[in-house]
């Protein structure tokens, strides 16, 4: 016999499993500090590519005046000067990074805790069918 | 308001039902447009400026993700810079890799703003981005947007500055190169452009939260108005020549727009047609969830109740139309069919308006 109230429960939930549910799933099998940690070497890597390109684009763009000034200027300094300002980028967005995916891990841990509410629902529903 | 409210509704329907057409369609469209804009305007590389290698692209982009359509625009932008110089193409590359790693990776939703900013610029109505993208987005949609204006200045420098870049011989890329940075870096048009739609969106995101009236209305009038505002002020700090005229007509038929967008599209659910599957241990399901509609179109009906003397008394009626409903009472419960889909044709509720004619004496009941 169809139990309509059943059907409808399982359809929401399988439409949650297709389409929000399948991201939300991916996030819910990490504990929070392994996904936050994960996203913010991903982030890590990503500025330090970005940090580099720009500065390739910066020795291109400047590298009349570098190969004239290169035996005079303090290379010692402009090191220091080049690592600081990919620290600071790099720890800013690493911050970032982990800002948006706290608060991304907290809202799918939230709507995933909504499903398994869901399921046990649904499956209190079929023991009361089965009891009958 | 009400014919607009049923144009709502039947477009909603429409695209309920047909969801699975419109949407490549959409993409298809969008693919087009765009890289027909770009072969127009850069078109350095005949090999891809034709009809059918576009229409080919654009075919593809209409059943791949969004994704696909803003990376095809890329190579077809990357590879008319290569034709014309291939310092213009690495600093195109950096540009996008740039973008794409800090800021498209965290929201990859917005990353179809790059496509659409440029292509309201063309149009001449680029004011249209930050309103809609306050309205729908978060805060962080100024960046995206901000990476749009971005797009479109190096593709207009380019464009612009094309015969120059031919007139440098092979040997002068470090120039090339420097003409390229410092012409985008240079441009305060594209520096103000930035803090304005920046601003607007940011502006018109936080009003349009607040819990007062009309917040939604406000925040794009609002939005209009700072925008134009700051672009003004720019334009006399920096001196960078906005005809006044065009950016009120702009601004004002982006207002237009946007107000015609938000009753349309981002005030409507169009919640899409669900096909799931799925079993237990006695029967496997195939279900088609199909949304709801909440205003029927109404169909008149006069019914003459009380007759003039000497004419015989006549009743007449239409059928009442075939409508879904919300149906959140027991009564649509029950109008439920097995499979727990819902029957369509449950009667809505009818409303009963009441006018005297005190020439012939006749009452009309409308329901």
């Amino acid at each position: 016999m169809l139990n309509e109230e059943r059907i409808i429960l399982m359809t929401r939930l399988a439409a949650y499993e297709a389409g929000e549910g399948k991201k939300n799933e991916a996030i819910g099998r990490y504990f929070r500090s392994d996904y936050i940690g994960v996203q913010v070497v991903k982030s890590v890597i990503s500025a330090s590519i970005a940090f580099v390109v720009l500065f390739a684009l910066y020795i291109l763009y400047d590298l009349e005046k570098l190969m004239t000034e290169i035996y005079k200027m303090d290379l010692f300094e402009f090191a220091k000067n080049i690592l600081l300002f990919y620290a600071v980028t790099v720890v800013g967005f690493a911050v970032l990074t982990y800002v948006v995916y706290a608060y991304r891990y907290s809202k799918a841990k939230r709507s995933l805790k909504n499903y398994y509410n869901n399921l046990r629902k649904l499956a209190s529903m079929y023991d009361k069918n089965n009891n009958y | 308001m009400t014919n607009l409210l049923e144009i709502k509704e039947l477009i909603k329907r429409i695209y309920s039902k047909q969801e699975v057409f419109i949407l490549p369609a959409l993409k298809f469209l969008l693919a087009l447009v765009v890289l027909l804009s770009i072969n127009r305007q850069l078109g350095y590389m005949g090999r891809i400026d034709r009809l059918a290698i576009v229409l080919i692209v654009s075919l593809l982009c209409s059943f791949l993700p969004i994704g696909c359509s803003i990376l095809f625009s890329a190579m077809f932008v990357l590879m008319h810079f290569y034709a014309l110089a291939i310092e213009v193409a690495l600093v195109g590359f950096c540009l996008f890799l740039v973008m794409f790693l800090l800021f498209f990776r965290f929201s990859p939703k917005d990353s179809v703003v790059v496509l659409l900013t440029p292509l309201c610029f063309g149009l001449r109505i680029p004011y249209m981005m930050p309103l809609a993208m306050g309205l729908v987005g978060t805060p962080a949609s100024a960046v995206s947007v901000g990476c749009g204006v971005v797009v479109y200045y190096l593709i207009s420098f380019v464009s612009l500055n094309a015969n120059s870049f031919r007139a440098l011989d092979e040997g002068e890329a470090t120039v090339r190169l420097r003409m390229v940075i410092d012409g985008m870096l240079n441009n305060r048009e594209m520096m103000v452009m930035m803090a304005a739609f920046a601003f607007t969106v940011v502006v018109v995101y936080i009003i349009r939260r607040l819990s007062i009236d009309h917040s939604w209305t406000i925040a794009m009038i609002a939005g209009t108005i700072l925008n134009v505002v700051i672009l003004l002020m720019g334009d006399l700090m920096y001196d960078i020549n906005i005809s006044v005229l065009a950016l009120l007509l702009g601004s004002v038929v982006s207002l237009a727009l946007v107000a015609v967008l938000q009753f349309f599209v981002f005030s409507v659910d169009y919640s899409r047609t669900e096909k799931v599957q799925f079993e237990d241990d006695e029967y496997y399901y195939y279900v088609k969830a199909v949304p709801k509609m909440a205003v029927a179109v109404p169909a008149k009906t006069v019914k003459r109740i009380n007759a003039p003397t000497g004419r015989s008394t006549h009743t007449s009626s239409a059928k009442q139309p075939i409508r879904n409903n919300m149906g959140r009472n027991s009564a649509a419960r029950n109008s439920r069919g097995r499979g727990g889909v819902p029957r369509v044709g449950r009667q809505a509720p009818s409303r009963t308006i009441s006018t005297q004619n005190n020439d012939s004496n006749e009452n009309y009941e409308e329901v």
